[in-house]
């Protein structure tokens, strides 16, 4: 659309999405210190700029700014290249990224499958920088983010396939298109949840913070990094968030599609699914600040035992549905009862790790 | 044909240095870690120590007030309190009626305080972002402010002096404290919905850090750690000192000594303080004296040796002084809870992972000033 | 599940609260009239003097060491406008060692010494310790040009003595030796 050439118009076009989606990614910055410090009952930053608007640039270039530092025993090129690798994936999975049925670089037929496939090479650039700052703190970080990225893949793809079966596409735009009367949430709220709770848990935030344990091992596989090696893991997380908050929107809640259908001009659709966007957005800042942390083996024992069982179970309900070419209504109810199950059983399951009151109050008269 | 070997690992030491944000202060862990499974822990103190019962050996018995607050510097009036209830012990003195009764209000409400310093650190180790931390702050904002307006200091108060207090609280004091006391109600509240029934919270310290009653007793344990464990201890229904023994108050107890009996018997006692405050501003004289008559200027102790225990927010707090009869004290020696607590630390930790070692001395709830003096 | 919604709503009854922050350098709360900020000489605006005799009571008391005084004949007792005698030479404090745990002000026996309760009483930032030894003329700065209108002191008497000085003025019938 910017050019008749190609290659000139993919590359153009990549440019302004990588640029505005760093420009995304410093306004969520800024966001989520905002919105953390209001759930906190305080004003979160206000000095720098109105509103502390600016508190991201100046940020940014402190950052700039700083040494950049490399510890003596460190692997040199593991060290060096290891924020890179944890970069470039986030911004390869934009190219695919639908915000509109027009605003996009490329719609691939395969959309779906190509942003959870690259979306997973961070991991190594996680393991690089926790093999290669020589640090046993990174070293465990680095291991314990990988362990949980790898594992919460899984249960992430089969949330997502099953909307794939549903809609008969990975193409995202059509994906979007099929949602003009019922979003897809509606037919399929375990799957739902489950994307939820996985995407929680693939951008390492809480209760699913193991990697970056602030108390533990501060920093995890970055706590070697300084300057603008370490903002480019942070800004790889923000994107991260952004990338799948929209994916989330796109695939579950209706894009720009509902409630208002393909009639309405495209910046009425950028609204709605910037409002959308923003809806996830807020709700996984919100559980950030208020759910305390899990540790790693009763994270990985959650996601194997509870997570991937109830996605096999997903796609199994669709299957049948589908292939019985029973009414659609039928895969949201089965869904919801499925989902419902998922509840009761964690709730037995912790029930049972913590039963009722645990202390007494002792009257205080006549003791030893 | 094919070879089997096991697997050669070794342990790996890893430090859990003095800098970090986990330790409450200068403390150091060396953790022997197999994996994430800790084999062996290490503590190692004395980062802190500043020599506080040698230079109250050089100073004279209202000085030393200083180096009370300057130890215990999370509970402040408690350790006040400890200190010149045994140099009146030692002299005889009797303290009157409004000065006892403004005491254990402030007593108690820096028992309030310290236990919210306490919910604050110990949600930021299981993880939440900061939120607790804030709301807890919150209400030790206002009691810090309170606290500015009796004595003056917002942390290192200097306000107890032996016979009594340093001044009269002011004119509005019954009805600010009942007001602060209110809003730390309210604190408590949102402390309890955001921990106490998080199924997070109890997958994370149910069974960890488990002591047994009678290893504690062994060990040495006393205050909260202690009445975790399932022991009916406390200070201030055992000896009672002040007018402890005038006032209406339960007990929380747990059961298993873990983690989590830890943080509920400490947010239970939050209540019962402020149930005592609550009382003790009903009962208070509302006028009257605030120090002992005829005190002179410069206090001589008669000769004799006094040990005096108090409940503390962190167990038993002693002071033991020696005084040859001059105006400063021969022998001033602390008996910090927080130390015997330390030593327990390994036989708390072995066996759990490296996040619960964290947990677990959070739960401990040390002051590292206390620890080394 | 429920407790992580309790969790969750919790925070969210946060949000409708108003936020507690108070912004300082540009918003400076007030301070309770009995803040203990670092310790400041008085003037005695009768005389054009300070109050402070150094007698050295206030650093033979302090915990900490922090002051170092010293005394000379008074050149106005000699001319006839003052009763002091003696009058203080030099004074110095080392904020950096002072705790203000307000023990000077209460065995001065001239009144002379107070606690600043006002912002610039706890705003003493400086880039070198040095410059935290506050000599006569900085500790007296305050006080001369009346920017301290309303400093605490407890009724002499109060701890530990059934002895206080005869004041001028007003205050005399304000000491009493008893515990009031």
């Amino acid at each position: 659309m910017i050019a008749d050439n190609p290659w000139i118009d993919a590359i153009a076009r990549t440019l302004l999405v990588v640029l505005l989606v760093i420009g995304v990614a410093l306004i969520l910055i800024w966001l989520e210190r905002k919105v953390a410090g209001r759930i906190q009952m305080r004003l979160g930053p206000m000095v720098v700029g109105p509103y502390g608007l600016l508190q991201s640039v100046a940020d940014a270039i402190k950052l700039l700014t700083k040494e950049d530092l490399r510890p003596a025993v460190a692997d040199r090129w593991v060290f060096e290249l290891a924020p890179f690798v944890a970069f470039v994936p986030s911004l390869l999975t934009l190219i695919s990224l639908p915000f509109t049925a027009h605003l996009f670089v490329r719609n691939l037929e395969l959309g779906l499958f190509y942003i959870v496939a690259v979306s997973g090479l961070s991991i190594v650039g996680l393991l690089m920088a926790g093999w290669g700052s020589a640090n046993k703190y990174a070293l465990l970080g680095a291991v314990r983010a990988a362990a949980q990225l790898i594992s919460y893949e899984i249960p992430l793809v089969l949330a997502i396939v099953a909307v794939a079966m549903v809609a008969g596409t990975l193409n995202l735009v059509q994906i979007v298109e099929g949602q003009g009367r019922v979003p897809y949430i509606a037919w399929q709220p375990l799957g739902f949840c489950i994307f939820i709770i996985a995407t929680l848990a693939e951008l390492y935030r809480n209760p699913f913070d193991i990697p970056t344990a602030e108390s533990e091992i501060v920093g995890g596989p970055f706590i070697e990094y300084s300057g603008i090696r370490w903002s480019m893991f942070f800004f790889a997380e923000y994107i991260n968030v952004f990338m799948l908050s929209v994916l989330g929107s796109l695939v579950f809640l209706g894009g720009w599609n509902w409630p208002l259908g393909n009639e309405v001009g495209w910046p009425l659709q950028i609204v709605l699914i910037f409002a959308k966007t923003s809806a996830m957005l807020l709700m996984f800042m919100w559980f950030r600040v208020s759910l305390p942390r899990l540790r790693i083996d009763q994270l990985m024992s959650f996601c194997w035992q509870v997570l991937l069982p109830f996605s096999f179970l997903g796609i199994i309900i669709n299957g049948l549905v589908l292939v019985y070419d029973w009414p659609d209504v039928l895969l949201g109810v089965f869904s919801g009862v499925a989902a419902l199950i998922a509840g009761w059983a964690v709730y037995r399951g912790s029930r049972r790790a913590a039963p009722g009151q645990p202390w007494s109050l002792v009257s205080a008269r006549g003791i030893d | 044909m094919t070879i089997e070997r096991e697997l050669d690992t070794i342990d790996v030491n890893f430090n859990v240095g003095p800098q970090h944000p986990a330790t409450h202060g200068v403390f150091r862990m060396v953790l022997t870690v197999d994996g994430e499974l800790v084999v062996d822990l290490e503590p190692v103190i004395g980062y802190l120590h500043r020599g506080a019962e040698k230079l109250s050996e050089n100073c004279d018995y209202r000085q030393a007030i200083g180096f009370q607050d300057r130890t215990e510097y999370l509970a402040q009036f408690n350790a006040e309190l400890c200190y010149v209830i045994a140099v009146e012990k030692l002299m005889g003195l009797e303290v009157p009626e409004r000065a006892e009764y403004i005491r254990v209000i402030l007593t108690e409400l820096n028992r309030i305080a310290s236990h919210l310093m306490f919910m604050g650190a110990f949600s930021a180790d299981l993880g939440v972002f900061g939120t607790l931390f804030m709301y807890a702050f919150r209400e030790r904002e206002r009691m810090q402010d309170l606290f500015e307006e009796i004595s003056g200091d917002r942390m290192m108060y200097s306000y107890f002096r032996v016979g009594g207090l340093a001044w009269d609280v002011p004119q509005d004091f019954v009805e600010r404290t009942r007001w602060v006391v209110k809003q730390a109600r309210q604190g408590i509240a949102d402390i309890d919905g955001l921990l106490t029934r998080n199924e997070v919270t109890m997958a994370r310290t149910r069974g960890i850090g488990v002591m047994p009653a009678d290893q504690a007793i062994d060990w040495g344990f006393s205050g909260p750690m202690l009445r975790a464990t399932g022991v009916r201890h406390d200070l201030r229904r055992a000896e009672p000192y002040s007018i402890y023994d005038r006032l209406e108050f339960d007990i929380p107890v747990g059961t298993q000594g873990d983690v989590y009996d830890r943080y509920t018997v400490r947010l239970e006692e939050m209540r019962q303080s402020a149930r005592i405050v609550e009382q003790c501003l009903d009962q208070m004289p509302k006028d009257g004296p605030v120090v002992a008559p005829g005190l002179k200027r410069v206090l001589r102790p008669p000769a004799g040796e006094v040990y005096m225990r108090t409940e503390n927010p962190r167990g038993e707090y002693g002071i033991y002084l020696v005084s040859k009869g001059t105006d400063k004290p021969y022998r001033l020696k602390i008996r910090s809870p927080s130390f015997c607590h330390l030593a327990a630390l390994r036989d708390m930790v072995v066996g759990h992972y490296v996040a619960d070692a964290v947990i677990i001395l959070g739960s401990v709830d040390i002051v590292l000033c206390e620890v080394d003096r | 599940m429920l407790g992580l919604f309790k969790a969750l709503g919790t925070t969210f009854s946060a949000i409708l609260r108003k936020p507690v922050t108070v912004e300082y350098p540009a918003v400076h709360k007030e301070l309770p009239h009995r803040t203990r900020g670092f310790p400041v000489l008085l003037w005695d605006f009768d005389v054009e003097e300070p109050f402070c005799t150094g007698c050295q009571v206030c650093a033979r008391y302090c915990p900490t060491e922090c002051m170092s005084v010293t005394m000379k004949d008074n050149p106005l007792h000699a001319e006839g406008k003052s009763k002091r005698r003696k009058i203080v030479d030099q004074f110095y404090i080392d904020y950096a060692r002072c705790m203000r745990c307000n023990i000077c002000v209460e065995v001065c026996n001239f009144d002379a010494i107070v606690l600043n309760n006002s912002w610039s009483g706890h705003e003493v930032s400086r880039y070198d310790r040095r410059d935290l030894v506050y000599d006569l003329e900085d500790l007296l700065a305050e006080s001369k040009e009346g920017s301290l209108t309303n400093p605490f002191r407890e009724p002499l008497g109060m701890a530990h003595s059934g002895w206080s000085p005869k004041q001028r003025g007003e205050k005399a019938e304000a000491e009493q030796p008893s515990g009031e």
